[in-house]
């Protein structure tokens, strides 16, 4: 599904922030980055896209190339990835269903929704995606009335809405109430089950990696330390994962 | 160095004051005069308050055309002078272009429009357009590098255009800015438009200068408190406007 090879961004000035990554996720898969913050699992993730530009290595999305893809191929590309925020990134005075129609940008024909208008079709996807998020009733609510955790799950039901075939999600509980924690990862969950939908999830909770993923992939300063089962990840091998930086 | 500053300044500002005349002792022997200017304005006179209406009219108007139509024009101009939309090889020729434009006031746009068009309100709706353009595109671009990263690189990751990433993800975040501060600008191109009728481009100014010149001091306040009513008229509606937008 998503092939990585060495693949390598150093942020301006002079920031290593993914060092040579090999990693293939196949489809179905539930994989959580896991890692303490500042290990590049973002920059990762935003590479996966082209969000950051990577400085070295190759991407690929069921077998084409993201990597040096044009503006055009690397759109196509890019609305088969659904992508979910720490922040959310909604934008607050639009409306709820503006915001998940926003995810319908990539197939819906560009110039009437530069007049802000979509398919009757791209509506009903838009309704069914808030609906499988729990949210059916908030359609016409400004995005910046919503809780934090509503907020998130209408990011992604904006991501829902791309009908990806892979979601990407960056710390998607991170800036929420620990409480929420599980509600949001559960409907990640529900997604990748009942949807057969890829997920790739940064997380920097130990627990809550153990307790969704089907894979783990430990990232220390920018370099893959484990890749395996939630089961194989002992104590030892967190202590690995999470050990200080050493002073450079 | 702090007082260094503070003496070059001060020793600047009595160089201007010398230069300029400025005398407190003149000033108190000219309020006597003023007084009478005053006493001869008063009462006024309202037989020519019909008059003084049609010319508020046309300033209301005059203010209100150039700054729909500079709203609308400042738009692409706001846009490519914005830093984090426009590339380098854009972004510094408009910029250079705003500030040269932006130098001159509205007041002198009309002179020169007036020369172009000849007498009228015509020449005033042109010369709002050319100041508010420059100074509104200013503003808009001011606002959009004060947007969140955020929202724009979520409409980025769906696969959305460029044109669709601004539609999506600039505009709603700027969008209540610009109106608010289109309305800023429609408050104050009503006042600079009371002037403009003293260049001979229309509007309640040309009243004004009309009285002042005939020595008619009771009509003239006639036409002042007129525009004192309009601006305050204006300033009431536009700021309750504004204040529902943020």
């Amino acid at each position: 599904m998503i092939e990585v090879t060495g693949l390598s961004v150093v942020l301006p000035p002079a920031v290593v922030a993914v060092d040579g990554v090999d990693l293939t996720i196949r489809p179905g898969e539930f994989v959580v980055i896991l890692g303490r913050s500042g290990a590049g699992k973002t920059t990762f993730l935003r590479a996966l896209n082209r969000l950051v530009e990577p400085t070295a290595g190759d991407v690929r999305l069921c077998g084409r190339a993201v990597t040096g893809a044009d503006a055009t191929t690397l759109r196509g590309l890019r609305r088969q990835i659904g992508m979910v925020f720490q922040q959310f990134n909604l934008v607050r005075r639009a409306s709820v269903l503006d915001n998940v129609l926003a995810g319908r940008l990539g197939w819906a024909p560009a110039l009437p929704t530069l007049l802000g208008r979509f398919s009757d079709d791209d509506r009903r996807v838009a309704l069914q995606c808030l609906a499988q998020v729990g949210l059916a009733d908030f359609a016409a609510r400004r995005a910046d009335t919503l809780s934090g955790g509503e907020q998130q799950r209408v990011a992604i039901a904006r991501a829902l809405a791309q009908a990806p075939s892979v979601i990407l999600a960056d710390e998607p509980t991170a800036s929420l109430d620990p409480a929420l924690t599980g509600s949001i990862m559960d409907l990640l969950k529900r997604i990748n089950v009942q949807r057969g939908l890829t997920l790739v999830v940064s997380q920097h909770q130990l627990e809550t990696a153990l307790a969704y993923a089907t894979r783990v992939v430990g990232f220390r300063r920018g370099r893959v330390v484990f890749d395996g089962p939630p089961a194989a990840l002992t104590p030892p091998v967190a202590a690995t994962i999470y050990a200080e930086a050493p002073a450079p | 160095m702090k007082r260094g500053t503070l003496v070059i300044a001060l020793v600047v500002l009595a160089w201007t004051a010398w230069d300029t005349g400025a005398d407190p002792v003149r000033l108190g022997r000219g309020i006597p005069w003023l007084l009478d200017f005053v006493r001869r304005m008063l009462p006024p006179d309202l037989r020519v308050l019909p008059a003084a209406l049609i010319g508020a009219l046309k300033t209301v108007e005059i203010a209100l055309l150039g700054t729909a139509v500079a709203a609308a024009l400042a738009l692409p101009l706001g846009f490519l002078s914005a830093r984090n939309i426009a590339a380098p090889a854009v972004l510094h020729p408009a910029r250079a272009t705003l500030n040269f434009f932006r130098s001159v006031d509205t007041l002198v746009y009309a002179l020169v429009f007036v020369a172009a068009v000849g007498l009228g309100p015509f020449p005033g709706v042109l010369a709002v357009v050319a100041y508010t353009t420059t100074s509104l595109a200013k503003l808009y671009s001011e606002a959009i590098e004060g947007i969140e990263r955020g929202p724009v690189d979520a409409i980025t990751a769906t696969g959305a255009t460029r044109l669709q990433i601004l539609r999506y993800g600039v505009l709603p975040q700027v969008l209540p800015l610009f109106l608010s501060y289109v309305l800023y600008r429609l408050e104050t191109n009503i006042r600079a438009a009371t002037v403009l009728g003293f260049v001979g481009a229309g509007g309640i100014g040309f009243y004004l200068q009309t009285y002042l010149r005939m020595i008619d001091y009771p009509a003239a306040s006639t036409v002042l408190l007129v525009t004192v009513a309009m601006v305050m008229v204006v300033d009431a509606i536009s700021s309750r406007l504004r204040a529902r937008l943020v």
